[in-house]
C-alpha cells in the first residue's frame, strides 16, 4: 500500500497530498486539508453533500479516487466564500431560511453555483433538474428552489462569481 | 481501504497491456459510480483497481450512418449530442447531474438493474459494442453482449471500447418510470425503436429495463406489432406480450407483480407515443 502524492490546484494554489491508494477527493478534502464544508453523506453517490466542482463541474467528490483530480481545479464552499461577507448565493441561501439543519446546505451552494454559471437565468424547471441529485430532508426543498432563483436574480445575469 | 494500487493508463494499450499483466482480479473502473459505493463501504475488496478516465477512451464522433461513443463517454456528454434523440432522452432520465458527470456510457453495460436505463435505448437502437483484447478488436451486438445477472460476453482480458449506434431510426420512445420524477432506480424503462414502411411497422425494437436480469427484448411483443400501422389493438396486444415475455424482480422499488403490470403499461403508453 504504497503512498502516493497527487497535486491539484484548490482555491488559486497547488495542494499537494500524500495519500493511500483510491483515497477520495472528499476524504483529502474533508480529512487532510480540513475542508469540512465537504460532507462525508452517504459515500454512495446518492444524497449529493459531497458535491464540489472538478474544472468547474460538479461531481460527487465521495466517488472519485483523488488521483483522478491530479492536476485539475478543484471548488468548494470554502473557496467561493470570500474573505469579507459571503458569496451571494450563500447570501440568497440566508435571505430564503432554505436550511435547516445545514448539512445539505454545502453541497446545495455548489450545485447552485454550477447552474448559474453554466446558465445565468435558469428556469424553475432547469433548478429543480440540477438539484435533483442532492438531497434535503428538512425544508422540502421550496425555500432552496427560491433561493437559486433569487440568487440568478442577484447576480442579474453576470454568473455567479468565482 | 485495502486498495494496494491504482492503475489510470493513459491509453488502451497501455489498459489492455495492464490487463494482461494483473489477470481478472484488476477491478476496471471507469466513472467509479457504480464501483466506488461498493468499494467505500467494504462490499468490494479489489486489491488492484484500473481507472479508465484518463485512458482517451470518451468522445462521441459520426461516422456514415454509425455514431461511435468511446465507452468513457460520460452521460453528460451522451446528453449533449443530438445524432441520436432517444439516447439524449435516456441519459437525462438516468440519475443527476454530478452522477451524469461521472458515470459513462460503457458502465452504465456494467450497472445492474434497476440501473442501465442508457442500456434500454441501446438495445432498442440495435447498438454493436466494440470489444478489444490482445488478440485483437470483434464487435458483436448489444442484445449479445448481456448474458446474464451482471454477466457478459466479455472474455477476462478484454474491454469494452466503444458503443456503435446506428442514426438511421427516426422512430423512437422512452419512457422511465420510478417513484419520483427524477435521479430515481427504475419501476420499469421502456425504449422503442419502430422502422415503417408504407406505414406499416416493418422493424420493431422493444427494449424493457427492470423487467429482467439485464435489458431485455421481448420477441414477442415486438412480433405483435411488426405488420401493423399501431392500431389500438395492436398496441394492446404487444403490451399483454410483453407482460408475459418479462421477467421482473421483487426489490425495494417494486415487486415483481407490480412491476410485470407497469411493463403492460408502459410499453402501451411508449407505442403510443410513437402514433402521436
Amino acid at each position: 500500500m504504497a503512498s502516493t502524492i497527487v497535486t491539484f490546484e484548490l482555491a488559486g494554489r497547488e495542494v499537494e497530498v500524500m495519500v493511500k491508494p483510491m483515497t477520495t477527493l472528499q476524504a483529502v478534502l474533508r480529512y487532510q486539508l480540513g475542508f469540512t464544508s465537504v460532507k462525508e453523506g452517504c459515500r454512495q453517490g446518492g444524497c449529493g453533500s459531497c458535491t464540489v466542482l472538478v474544472d468547474g463541474e460538479p461531481m460527487m467528490s465521495c466517488l472519485l479516487p483523488v488521483e483522478d483530480v491530479a492536476g485539475r481545479r478543484v471548488t468548494t464552499l470554502e473557496t467561493i466564500t470570500p474573505d469579507e461577507g459571503v458569496h451571494p448565493i450563500q447570501q440568497a441561501f440566508i435571505d430564503h431560511t432554505a436550511f435547516q439543519c445545514g448539512y445539505c446546505t454545502p453541497g446545495m451552494i455548489m450545485i447552485s453555483k454550477a447552474l448559474l454559471d453554466h446558465d445565468p437565468h435558469p428556469t424553475r424547471e432547469a433548478i429543480v433538474d440540477a438539484l435533483a441529485g442532492n438531497l434535503c430532508r428538512c425544508t422540502g426543498y421550496e425555500p432552496i428552489v427560491a433561493a437559486v432563483e433569487g440568487a440568478a436574480q442577484a447576480t442579474a445575469g453576470k454568473g455567479a462569481p468565482r | 481501504m485495502t486498495v494496494r494500487e491504482y492503475l489510470s493508463p493513459r491509453s488502451l494499450p497501455e489498459a489492455l497491456s495492464l490487463m494482461e499483466r494483473y489477470g481478472p482480479d484488476l477491478l476496471v473502473m471507469a466513472g467509479g459510480t457504480v464501483a466506488m459505493p461498493l468499494i467505500n463501504d467494504g462490499i468490494s475488496l479489489p486489491e488492484r483497481v484500473m481507472g479508465l478516465r484518463h485512458a482517451g477512451l470518451d468522445g462521441i464522433a459520426q461516422r456514415g450512418d454509425v455514431l461511435g461513443i468511446g465507452a468513457a463517454t460520460t452521460l453528460t456528454q451522451l446528453l449533449a449530442q443530438d445524432a441520436v434523440p432517444l439516447l439524449r432522452e435516456a441519459a437525462r432520465n438516468t440519475a443527476s447531474w454530478s452522477i451524469r458527470n461521472m458515470g459513462t456510457v460503457g458502465g452504465n453495460l456494467f450497472t445492474p438493474p434497476p440501473g442501465g436505463d442508457v442500456a434500454v435505448a441501446l438495445l432498442a437502437l440495435d447498438a454493436r459494442v466494440r470489444l478489444a483484447g490482445p488478440r485483437g478488436e470483434r464487435t458483436l451486438p448489444l442484445a449479445d453482449f448481456f448474458t446474464g445477472f451482471m454477466t457478459n460476453a466479455l472474455a477476462e482480458d478484454e474491454l469494452l471500447v466503444e458503443i456503435q449506434v446506428p442514426t438511421t431510426v427516426r422512430e423512437t420512445a422512452f419512457i422511465k418510470f420510478g417513484r419520483k420524477h427524477a435521479n430515481t432506480p427504475a419501476v420499469v424503462t421502456v425504449a422503442i425503436a419502430v422502422e415503417r414502411r408504407d406505414g406499416r411497422i416493418g422493424t420493431a425494437r422493444i427494449a424493457l429495463g427492470a423487467a429482467g436480469p439485464h435489458p431485455i427484448r421481448v420477441a414477442d411483443a415486438e412480433a405483435a406489432i411488426v405488420g401493423s400501422a399501431l392500431e389500438s389493438d395492436a398496441i394492446q396486444r404487444a403490451a399483454d406480450a410483453a407482460m408475459r415475455e418479462c421477467r421482473p424482480f421483487t426489490d425495494a422499488i417494486a415487486t415483481e407483480w407490480y412491476r410485470r403490470r407497469m411493463v403492460g403499461v408502459f410499453v402501451k403508453r411508449a407505442l403510443e407515443r410513437v402514433v402521436a
